[in-house]
């Protein structure tokens, strides 16, 4: 029961709700010319969201979707057009909100409702961005908001939160992570072109992840294996790495480093910024009492050169 | 203390579910041949993809709420599926090529399109899911609604032949021998949008 319950402070909190924050309001941004072409119903958009909605309705007609709200917006008079665009203010608000730290617990329920709604209706044109940006909403609208550099807690001085619930929720973050890239790795330990380089030269070359030329790529052609094997053993290695006090921190700085080249050399960007927020928000270093460290080091060692 | 265990019994039961669906989904792509474990495994593998599907209640009719619940709750939880992002291989890329037929003869040639490039990362990952065999019955309808899409801009058009197929990436080596990508057709739809009717063919 102690490993679920460990005491924490709610730096991590804070971490997940701005890192996240930025994360929907990013999403908002970048799908801001195509949301309404996206989600329209049929014949007036890319392809019908009815059709997303009705292979989500065969699972469970209670998963939350977009054609939710255009009914409701059908019942007071407000057009189909008008209703995507509200919902996509409101989900950007959300973001906005959250990145602050206004209205959290509101603010992370919204978020996490409306990006549900939209994944769920664009379920054909959904990715892995969508199922890590859901987990994260999960998490964040059940933890124990708002944190202590939130603006909620600057204008209603809220009590402090019971530091084992906080350590309860992020360890919940922690093993879901551990999930993630256990089986991740799994899955690709067992095919055979993550072990010759196959696979990132593959992933590298096709559109729409071809950022780099193949004649540029093809001059590291001796590096691709060696990479290939290093993202499965970091993967696979993960769920026992990353507890470990000697290799947790490199095990961490590892994964994030493969993250933020995944975003810059294949475009992208929100499964890269969302699994770097999972990941700082989970096994991040404790950013106020690292910082506090460094402070007293170099007050240490400043005063004793100082000293004559 | 209560609230303690109510918790830990909630993380138990969610953690399983996902352990679940992550078994199933590794079960799978061995059960499918596509690992590089022997073949042998793979009825075993089946055996065990049945038997995390029945943990998730997907063995029970479509209207159990049991079944419902799970459903509701993971994809609630954004754990509706596993983490075999590019794995165990990276997969193929496909295209739609549309020609379209003007009433004068002419013929142009076009392509689904969005305005942002994380919507084109979207209607990507579209078009590779169409060609996996759980989307065939959907292949057609949805072949048609991008096509169109592209019709809503070229109204003019008499006809569109919807042509989807592979593009086969060359490897390294082939690469360095000078060998680009190549297109493989692989089925066919002709959209006649006068007279409403459609014809399809298969290559």
């Amino acid at each position: 029961m102690d490993f679920l319950f460990p005491p924490e402070t709610d730096k991590w909190l804070a971490v997940l709700r701005i890192g996240l924050g930025l994360q929907v309001a990013v999403y908002a941004l970048f799908l801001k010319s195509d949301w309404n072409y996206l989600f329209a119903r049929t014949g007036s958009g890319l392809v019908s969201r009815e059709l997303g909605e009705a292979i989500t309705s065969f699972d469970s007609r209670l998963i939350p979707k977009l054609g939710w709200l255009v009914a409701l917006g059908g019942h007071i008079g407000i057009g189909e057009e008008t209703v995507l665009s509200v919902a996509w203010a409101c989900l950007l608000c959300a973001g906005c909100c959250l990145l602050l730290g206004l209205f959290c617990r509101p603010a992370a329920i919204i978020a996490w409702f409306l990006h549900l709604c939209a994944a769920e209706s664009g379920g054909l044109l959904a990715y892995g961005a969508d199922n890590f940006m859901t987990i994260g909403l999960f998490y964040l609208m059940l933890s124990p908001l708002p944190d202590r550099y939130s603006l909620d807690h600057r204008l209603v001085k809220t009590k402090p939160k019971d530091p084992q619930l906080l350590g309860f929720w992020r360890r919940v973050l922690q093993l879901h992570l551990c999930f993630v890239y256990f089986f991740g790795g799994l899955a690709k330990c067992l095919g055979s072109g993550w072990w010759d380089g196959t696979n990132l030269w593959r992933s590298m070359t096709r559109p729409p992840f071809n950022i780099i030329s193949p004649d540029v790529l093809i001059r590291f052609k001796y590096l691709l294996p060696i990479l290939g094997i290093s993202i499965c053993l970091l993967e696979l290695g993960y769920v026992f790495f990353i507890w470990m006090k000697k290799t947790g921190s490199v095990w961490l700085v590892c994964i994030l480093g493969m993250h933020v080249a995944i975003g810059l050399t294949m475009g992208m960007y929100l499964f890269a910024l969302v699994m770097i927020v999972l990941n700082l928000a989970a096994f991040g270093p404790d950013f106020g009492s690292l910082s506090l460290a460094y402070r007293q080091r170099f007050h240490a060692v400043f005063t004793k050169q100082l000293t004559p | 203390m209560g609230a303690k265990r109510i918790y830990a019994a909630w993380a138990g039961v969610h953690f399983f579910l996902i352990a679940a669906v992550c078994v199933a989904g590794i079960f799978s792509l061995v059960a499918d041949g596509l690992t590089i474990l022997p073949s042998a495994f793979d009825s075993y593998a089946r055996k065990g993809e049945l038997a995390a599907a029945s943990v998730l209640g997907k063995e029970m009719a479509a209207s159990n709420p049991v079944r419902r619940g799970i459903a509701t709750y993971l994809d609630a939880a954004g754990s509706q599926s596993g983490y075999t992002f590019f794995a165990p291989n990276v997969p193929g890329y496909h295209r739609l090529i549309l020609e379209l037929y003007y009433h004068d003869g002419r013929v142009e040639y076009d392509s689904p399109h969005v305005s942002g490039g994380a919507a084109a990362l979207r209607l990507d990952s579209l078009l590779d899911r169409l060609a996996e065999p759980g989307y065939e019955p959907l292949r057609e309808v949805v072949v048609k609604m991008l096509a169109f899409s592209v019709w809503q801009e070229h109204r003019d058009v008499e006809k569109i032949r919807a042509i989807f197929g592979s593009v086969n990436q060359p490897g390294i080596r082939d690469f360095e021998h000078g060998k680009r990508e190549s297109f493989q057709p692989l089925f066919s739809f002709d959209f006649s949008l006068r007279n409403k009717e459609n014809q399809s063919t298969t290559r």
